[in-house]
């Protein structure tokens, strides 16, 4: 039976954004994951900021970022909950999406049995609760087979 | 090829600390302490400095001014990346020299972890709608950053983990004839496939030292090398860029495929082949900034030791050792010997250089030394026997 990995708390972490990442995590709110793309040439950029990369251009507009991928991730040994307890797996993971390409959105990969875990494996993203909003964290997809 | 226009013709240290352990001196006073050390190595004068270099790694000019009492600073210079930059101090010292801005610049570097720890830098910032994910995500170090990195080399070019082995092995054997080095015992390949995961694939082996300590170059113009006590090493050539594929590195991480895979140092190898007139094989020793073993075997492939994806083996192959096709820190480097942001790997590049190294490669003329792969602008830099 392969460990689970494990799902961290947020509601204390306060979620610094700026004007530009504003609508990410305000989407998120509606369990929507957005990506944004310049309005003049097209191109998506990350984190979302003030000039695309590309063109140079400042217009924004915020597109479904479909299906996720895990593009590379590590696996960490974190404490368990009291001093007995022996350490948990935590992994931080790396994915792309079909839908925002270019982009690549660093979180951590929950409940996922840690033998499993591999690049290619399709995943979903969850919003969990933070201080001042949710956050993104990924979940191995269901019937979703590898690339 | 063109002649050197600047040598370092000092070089000095502070002992090397574990963490922490170079309290209650301060950072300023260890700086000092090596400036004051690379002088007398040079044969100089602390009135002799006029001029200073750095990388943005924390310690304040004026305070090293007022400390030392120097009166007539007219250069005073710092590149803009952290450890990347290291290499590139040695550009900033040249051109110092070689416009007159300067007759002698100090390059310093030094690091003390009291408190805060370099392997936990991603933590130490501020919160900032940049680096949110990072912490979303448990990435508290670049070694936590680089190993999903180096999981993603080895899913493209079928790098093993035996490769990182080697790495650790040859620096560990280099160490082994060091006194002052702080881990000489050469593991096994067994015993290091064994070493407990940190950050899988990264084991604890692959992690590197992290000590106190300042170390110190005087730069002259070469003019003047040839006169002064020590042997010159030449500066033949030395390059800083920045790109925006690779930006921020392992702060980002949103990398096109083939700077993810790398060590994010091909355009500055690029650049200081086609500026220097070298390449790699006139290169008879290299320093490579080696915080995590992958990056090593990254480098070699950036800096074209050896065909892109072919690092792993390259180095399976025994191409680090001495003797074998570019000795890579024959010091033991940041693994084994000392973690002074690179300062180390330049302290050994001038020792091989002058020939009286402890891990001699007999007759090295030429050596490479690399920033870390780290946020942009990345550096390096090919030092010489021969203006």
């Amino acid at each position: 039976m392969s460990e689970i990995s494990i799902c961290p708390d947020y509601t204390k972490l306060d979620i610094a954004m700026d004007q530009w990442s504003e609508p990410f995590w305000a989407a998120g709110t509606e369990g929507r994951t957005e990506m944004p793309r310049c309005t003049h040439c097209a191109t998506f950029r990350w984190p979302a900021s003030a000039f695309c990369p590309a063109c140079h251009e400042q217009g924004i507009e915020w597109l479904g970022a479909g299906q996720a991928r895990i593009y590379s991730f590590t696996i960490l040994s974190v404490p368990g909950p009291d001093k007995d307890a022996p350490p948990r797996r935590r992994i931080p993971a790396v994915v792309e999406f079909d839908g925002a390409p270019g982009v690549r959105l660093v979180s951590v990969l929950i409940d996922a049995p840690v033998d499993e875990v591999a690049i290619g494996a399709a995943v979903e993203v969850a919003w969990m609760p933070a201080a001042n909003g949710v956050v993104p964290v990924f979940r191995m997809a269901e019937g979703a087979a590898p690339l | 090829m063109k002649k050197s226009s600047a040598a370092i013709v000092g070089s000095g240290s502070t002992p090397y600390y574990f963490r922490g352990e170079s309290a209650p001196q301060t950072m300023i006073e260890l700086v000092c302490k090596a400036v004051k050390a690379a002088v007398a190595d040079a044969g100089l004068k602390l009135e002799d400095v006029d001029g200073l270099a750095s990388f943005a790694f924390g310690f304040d000019t004026a305070m090293i001014i007022e400390q030392l009492g120097l009166k007539n600073v007219t250069f005073a210079h710092c590149v803009s990346s952290f450890g990347s930059g290291m290499a590139g101090m040695f550009d900033l010292a040249a051109m110092g020299v070689e416009t007159g801005r300067a007759k002698n610049i100090v390059c310093i570097g030094g690091t003390q972890q009291v408190g805060r720890r370099v392997g936990q830098a991603l933590g130490n910032f501020a919160a900032s709608p940049d680096n949110i994910f990072h912490r979303i995500a448990g990435l508290q170090g670049p070694g936590h950053a680089l190993a999903i990195q180096a999981r993603r080399h080895m899913h493209r070019y079928g790098t093993r983990r035996e490769a990182f082995g080697e790495v650790v092995i040859s620096s560990r054997t280099y160490a082994s004839t060091r006194e002052h080095a702080f881990r000489r015992k050469v593991p096994t390949l067994d015993e290091y496939m064994a070493s407990p995961m940190l950050a899988d694939p990264l084991c604890r082996m692959d992690f590197c030292l992290e000590t106190d300590g300042a170390l110190a170059f005087v730069v002259s113009h070469a003019d003047r090398a040839a006169d002064m006590p020590q042997k010159p090493v030449y500066i033949a050539g030395a390059a800083q860029v920045g790109t925006s594929d690779w930006g921020r590195a392992f702060f980002w991480m949103g990398q096109p495929e083939d700077e993810f895979t790398s060590a994010g140092a091909a355009p500055v190898a690029e650049r200081l082949w086609a500026t220097s007139g070298y390449q790699p094989k006139d290169i008879d020793v290299a320093m490579l900034y080696d915080h995590f073993s992958p990056l090593v075997i990254m480098q070699l492939e950036d800096y074209g030791f050896c065909k892109r994806g072919e690092g792993g083996a390259f180095v399976e192959s025994g191409a680090m050792r001495i003797g074998g096709a570019i000795p890579v820190n024959p010091h033991g480097g940041h693994l084994s010997d000392a973690y002074v942001v690179g300062m180390t790997h330049v302290r050994e590049a001038v020792e091989q250089l002058r020939g009286v190294a402890i891990n001699q490669v007999k007759d090295a003329k030429t050596a490479l030394i690399t920033g870390g792969p780290a946020p942009s602008p990345m550096t390096g830099a090919i030092l010489r026997t021969e203006r």
